[in-house]
C-alpha cells in the first residue's frame, strides 16, 4: 500500500511516542493465521467430497454428500450410494448451504439484559451461560419441584436434552410439536387400532389405488416418500384425493373429493358402512385378525352415503364411486395415514377411521398396502431412566386425554403455567422448537412465558421464541455435528431387499474463530454437571453417542466412512406381516369415547367468515427455513387462496395485496397476495405455513407473508389425545384496511 | 509485474509501524473483555488519538476508569453484541466482507473464497478449518503480517481489491449507527490507517 501523506507522516514521526507500537504490548498474541507453503490449484483442485451427511432441512433425513472446497461447503448432493433418497435432494436440501452461512445465525451465548420479547443481547461465555441456566433451573426446582420445568423440544438435536429433562431431572411437562401439533393423533389412533404407529408406511409403488385424505404430496415434499408416490402413479395406480382444495395431489387424482373441512370421518364411516353392507370388504382378513367387528358394524350402521353426502357436501354417488374403486383394487390399496393430522380436534376418530378402513380392505402386509419396513438393528444410547415422571403428568393426574402421545398435552402445560393450578410451572426450555409459530394462540404462550422465572432457548437461528429467552444458546447446524443414526430399507419393496445404516457426521468443522456454537450433547452434559447429574451422563460427546449406536450393528464411524457414509446389507421381505385390527376398541369406549370410528361435528364459520386451512409449500419446512434466501426467492410469500366466485363478489382480483383478520379480531401482522381459483371451496381460505416471523433479526423472513399460526385462536383439543385441532379458526379478508365479509 | 508505488515510496520502519497499528486495530475490534482491554491498551489508544490531534474523539471517549469498570465493560459488550453479533431488530454491521460485496449478502460468499485464496497465495492459512476468511479482524491481522514480511505491494493489492471495497460500507454503518463512541473511533482509525491517501491530503 502507499504509505504516505497524513498516515505516512504520522508513522514517520520519530518523536511521536504513539507512532511505533511495540508488538510486545499487545495483550493477546495473534493466532488466527498459520504459515503454509502455497500450491497452485488445478481447475478443481481442493474440492473434495465429504460423505456422511444427513439432511436436516426437514425431518425426513435424506442422505447427502457435501462438496467442500478449502474449508467451505459449496454444494450439497444426494449420496449416490443411498437406497433411500438416492442422488436426489429437494430444494430445501440444496439450500442447506445457505443456512450454514446465514449471517443472521446465532453465534455466541447471549444474555438478555432487556425484556422478554424486546431483548437487548449481551454476548457471554459458555461458562457464564451454563452456570446461569443451571443455577436458575436448580433454584426453581429447589423452590417448587422438578415438575415446575417445562420443555418444548423439536428435532433430532432436541432428543438428548429432552430425555435428560424428562428422565433424569424428572419433569413430565414435555410438549413435542411433532406430536401435539402434528402427528400424535395419527400414531396414537393407529396404535389403538393396528397396534403399531402409522408412520407413512404404505407401499405406494406397488399399489393399484392410493387414497389420500388431506395429504398433499408435491407440496409436502420428502424425497423417498415422493418417489414411492410417483412410482405408484407411474405404475398405474388410481389416485383418490380428498381435500377441500385442488392441491398438487388433487391435480393428479382420478377422483378429487372436494370435501367440507372437518367432515372427513363422516366420509370414511360412510365408505366403511357401504363396504360392509355391500359385502365388499375382506371377510377373510376381518375374520382372522379383526376384533369387535360386530360392534363396529353396529356403530357405523347409521352412516349411509346420503347421510355423509349431506355432512361432507359431496355427492353420494362420488362417495360410492370412491368406495367401489377401493374395493375393486383391494387389497393392493394404500390408505395413506397422513402426516400432519392435528386438524379439527376430532382427529383421533378420523385416524381410527383410516386404520379401520385399512383393516376392512385387508390391505395389510400385502403389495400396495400398509407394510412396515424391516429395518436393521442398531444399538441404543441415551439417558438412563432415573425417574419416570409420566404418572405425575397433568393429563394422567387429571384423568384427561388417556390416549395422549408421549409427553404432556401442550395446553395443559400452558394453562397450568398461567393459573398455577395444580402446581407452578416456572422454568421453560425451548430447544429447536419455535412455539410462537407452532402452537396455536401465541397470546397464551406469551402469558405462560411472562410468568416464568427463567426461560432458556437453544436454537440455530433467531426464531420468534428466541426473543423471549433470558439465556439464548447457539447450536451447531445439522451440517456441523454428529447426530443420530438413520436406518431403513429400499423404498420400493419390489426391488431386491436391502437395509441401510448411516449416521449424521459433520460435513464441515463446527469450530471457527468467529463463533462459539455447540452441539446439544455437549450443552446438555454441561448442564447436567451443573445440575448435580454428572453421574448419569451416558456419553461424553455426540460422536461417542453415534459410535455407541453403531456398535449395536457392529459398525463404527470409521467403517461408515470407508463405505462412503452408508452401510448396506441384505434386507428381509417386509410383506406377509399381519396386524390385528381393533375395529371396535373397548379401551377407547371404557375411557368414555366412541369405540367405533365416529364423526364428531366441528365448529362452523360464523357468518361472514371462512375456515382457515393451511398446508405446506415444497420449499419450506414450517418456519425453520423462512430466512433462507434461496428458498425465499422461490416462493417469497404464501399466497392466500380464495374461491374465484367469492373474489368476484368481493371485488378482489388475483394478485391483490391482502391481510387476514380472524374471528377474535387478530389481524395478520404481514400481508400476502391473493390467489383466486375455482380450486378451493367457497367456505375455505387457504394459505401455507412457515411465513411471517415476528423476529426482525431474520433479515429475509421477518414479516414477510402471513403467519397462519398467529390467526389460530380457537384452541380446539382432540379429547382422546390432547393434541391440538388447528383448523377451527375463521378469517375474513382485509384489503387496504377494509374488512370484507365472506358471503355464505 | 509492474512495480507498485509502495515499493518506491515506503521503507521498512514505516511498514512495521503500520503493521503494529493494524494488529492493534484488530485486537481492539475483538469482543471487549478485561483480559485484553486493559489500562495499557487504552493508553495506547488515547496516545494515538492525542498524536493524531483527534481531540473530539478523545473528548467523546469515556475515561478509562469508566471503560474498565464493570458497567463500562458491559456497555461496550452490549454494543458490540448489537453491532456485530446478533441484535433486535438487526445486527447492524456484520464484520464480514462478503455480506457487503456479494449480491446475496451471504457469509463465506465467493469474495470470501477469493480472500482465502489470496491468503494461500501469500503463504498463509487460517488456523481454523471453518474460519470465515473475510472477517474484519482476520483481514487486519493478515495485512499486518504482510507488512511485517515486507510485502508492501501485496498489501496494497489486498487493500485495494479485498479490503477497502467492503470496509467502506462497514465503516459507514458503524459510524452512522453505533451508540458508543469507542466503535465509531475504531472505525475511523481503521479507515485512517487503511485508506488510500490522496495528494491533496498532504
Amino acid at each position: 500500500m502507499t504509505i504516505n501523506l497524513t498516515r505516512r507522516k504520522f508513522l514517520q514521526s520519530a518523536g511521536c511516542a504513539a507512532a511505533a507500537i511495540p508488538f510486545a504490548r499487545m495483550a493477546k498474541a495473534e493466532d488466527v493465521f498459520v504459515r503454509t507453503p502455497y500450491t497452485a490449484p488445478g481447475s478443481f483442485a481442493g474440492t473434495k467430497t465429504v460423505t456422511g451427511g444427513i439432511c436436516g432441512m426437514c425431518f425426513w433425513r435424506c442422505q447427502m454428500v457435501g462438496k467442500v472446497r478449502d474449508g467451505k461447503l459449496v454444494k450439497l448432493e444426494g449420496n449416490p450410494k443411498s437406497i433411500d433418497n438416492g442422488k436426489s435432494i429437494c430444494a430445501r436440501g440444496n439450500a442447506g448451504v445457505k443456512l450454514l452461512y446465514d449471517p443472521d445465525r446465532l453465534k455466541y451465548p447471549l444474555k438478555n439484559i432487556g425484556k422478554r420479547g424486546a431483548p437487548v443481547w449481551k454476548r457471554i461465555s459458555w461458562d457464564e451461560a451454563l452456570d446461569e441456566c443451571a443455577s436458575r433451573m436448580n433454584a426453581i426446582i429447589d423452590k417448587y419441584d422438578e415438575k415446575s420445568l417445562a420443555i418444548f423440544p423439536h428435532g433430532s438435536s432436541a432428543k438428548y436434552p429432552m430425555e435428560f429433562f424428562e428422565y433424569v431431572i424428572g419433569t413430565p411437562n414435555n410438549s413435542e410439536a411433532s406430536f401435539f401439533q402434528c402427528r400424535g393423533s395419527r400414531d396414537m389412533a393407529y396404535i389403538h387400532t393396528l397396534g403399531t404407529p402409522a408412520g407413512e408406511e404404505v407401499d405406494m409403488p406397488n399399489a393399484k389405488a392410493i387414497f389420500m385424505l388431506g395429504t398433499h404430496l408435491g407440496e409436502n415434499v420428502h424425497v423417498s416418500h415422493l418417489k414411492k408416490y410417483l412410482k405408484g402413479l407411474e405404475n398405474g395406480a388410481k389416485l383418490v384425493v380428498v381435500d377441500p382444495r385442488f392441491s398438487a395431489s388433487a391435480a393428479k387424482a382420478d377422483i378429487w373429493v372436494q370435501i367440507k373441512p372437518g367432515t372427513d370421518t363422516a366420509f370414511l364411516v360412510a365408505i366403511m358402512n357401504y363396504l360392509v353392507k355391500e359385502e365388499k370388504y375382506d371377510k377373510e382378513y376381518v375374520d382372522d385378525y379383526g376384533y369387535g367387528f360386530d360392534d363396529f358394524v353396529e356403530g357405523i350402521s347409521h352412516a349411509s352415503l346420503e347421510w355423509a353426502a349431506n355432512i361432507c357436501d359431496v355427492p353420494a354417488k362420488q362417495i360410492k364411486q370412491v368406495a367401489d374403486l377401493l374395493a375393486a383394487n383391494a387389497p393392493h390399496v394404500s390408505i395413506h395415514p397422513g402426516r400432519h393430522t392435528t386438524w379439527n380436534g376430532n382427529d383421533f376418530q378420523r385416524e381410527r377411521g383410516l386404520a379401520c378402513l385399512t383393516g376392512l380392505l385387508g390391505t395389510i402386509g400385502v403389495k400396495g398396502g400398509f407394510v412396515k419396513p424391516k429395518n436393521p438393528k442398531v444399538g441404543r444410547c441415551g439417558w438412563p431412566r432415573v425417574v419416570n415422571p409420566h404418572e405425575e403428568s397433568l393429563h394422567y393426574q387429571g384423568e384427561m386425554h388417556p390416549f395422549s402421545p408421549p409427553g404432556t398435552p401442550t395446553d395443559l402445560i400452558r394453562e397450568t403455567a398461567v393459573s398455577g393450578d395444580p402446581y407452578p410451572i416456572k422454568g421453560m426450555i425451548a430447544w429447536g422448537q419455535n412455539p410462537m409459530q407452532t402452537i396455536p394462540d401465541p397470546g397464551l404462550t406469551i402469558k405462560m412465558i411472562e410468568q416464568m422465572d427463567f426461560v432458556m432457548v437453544c436454537d440455530v437461528m433467531p426464531t420468534d421464541i428466541t426473543m423471549y429467552a433470558d439465556i439464548l444458546l447457539p447450536e451447531t447446524s445439522y451440517l456441523e455435528r454428529y447426530d443420530y443414526v438413520k436406518r431403513g430399507t429400499q423404498w420400493d419393496y419390489s426391488q431386491p431387499h436391502q437395509q441401510y445404516i448411516s449416521a449424521r457426521v459433520p460435513l464441515v468443522s463446527p469450530t471457527s474463530a468467529d463463533h462459539e456454537r455447540k452441539d446439544s450433547v455437549w450443552i446438555t452434559n454441561e448442564l447436567a454437571k451443573r445440575m448435580n447429574c454428572a453421574e448419569h451422563i451416558p456419553v461424553k460427546s455426540a460422536e461417542e453417542m453415534v459410535e455407541t449406536i453403531l456398535a449395536g450393528a457392529e459398525l463404527s464411524l470409521k467403517q461408515l466412512q470407508q463405505e462412503d457414509g452408508i452401510h448396506l446389507q441384505p434386507g428381509e421381505d417386509p410383506y406377509g406381516v399381519s396386524f390385528d385390527v381393533d375395529f371396535y376398541n373397548s379401551n377407547v369406549e371404557e375411557a368414555g369415547f366412541p369405540g367405533a370410528p365416529t364423526y364428531v361435528p366441528v365448529p362452523q364459520p360464523p357468518k361472514g367468515y371462512a375456515r382457515l386451512v393451511y398446508g405446506r409449500v415444497p420449499v419450506h419446512s414450517f418456519n425453520r427455513t423462512q430466512n433462507n434466501a434461496w428458498l425465499h426467492n422461490e416462493i417469497p410469500r404464501n399466497p392466500v387462496w380464495v374461491n374465484d366466485e367469492i373474489a368476484v363478489h368481493l371485488g378482489l382480483k388475483d394478485g391483490d395485496e391482502v391481510a387476514l383478520v380472524n374471528d377474535v379480531g387478530i389481524v395478520s401482522a404481514g400481508t400476502s397476495i391473493l390467489k383466486t381459483t375455482p380450486g378451493i371451496r367457497k367456505d375455505v381460505i387457504y394459505t401455507s405455513h412457515g411465513y411471517g416471523s415476528r423476529n426482525p433479526q431474520l433479515s429475509v423472513g421477518a414479516n414477510v407473508g402471513i403467519d397462519d399460526n398467529a390467526l389460530i385462536s380457537n384452541r380446539t383439543i382432540d379429547p382422546e389425545t390432547g393434541t391440538h385441532g388447528m383448523r377451527n379458526s375463521f378469517v375474513r379478508i382485509v384489503k387496504e384496511g377494509k374488512i370484507l365479509d365472506i358471503p355464505a | 509485474m509492474a512495480q507498485c508505488r509502495a515499493a518506491a515510496e515506503s521503507h521498512d520502519a514505516v511498514a512495521l509501524r503500520l503493521a503494529g497499528w493494524l494488529k492493534f486495530m484488530a485486537q481492539s475490534m475483538e469482543y471487549p473483555q478485561p483480559d485484553w482491554l486493559t489500562v495499557d491498551h487504552l493508553q495506547l489508544l488515547y496516545s494515538i488519538l492525542d498524536e493524531l490531534g483527534w481531540n473530539e474523539a478523545l473528548e467523546a471517549l469515556p475515561h478509562q476508569d469508566h471503560i474498565l469498570s464493570e458497567l463500562g465493560m458491559v456497555e461496550l459488550q452490549v454494543e458490540y453484541t448489537r453491532m456485530f453479533i446478533n441484535a433486535i431488530p438487526h445486527i447492524v454491521a456484520p464484520p464480514y466482507g462478503s455480506v457487503y460485496t456479494d449480491s446475496e449478502g451471504i457469509l463465506f460468499g465467493p469474495s470470501a473464497e477469493k480472500t482465502k485464496r489470496f491468503y494461500h497465495q501469500q503463504g498463509f492459512d487460517l488456523r481454523g478449518p471453518n474460519d470465515i476468511p473475510d472477517h474484519l479482524n482476520h483481514e487486519l491481522r493478515f495485512l499486518s503480517l504482510l507488512l511485517q514480511d515486507g510485502k508492501l505491494c501485496e498489501s496494497e493489492q489486498f487493500m485495494a481489491i479485498y479490503f477497502r471495497p467492503w470496509f467502506q460500507l462497514f465503516h459507514d454503518r458503524v459510524v452512522t449507527n453505533t451508540r458508543h463512541p469507542y466503535f465509531r473511533i475504531m472505525a475511523e482509525l481503521i479507515h485512517f490507517f487503511t485508506k488510500e491517501d490522496n495528494e491533496h491530503d498532504n
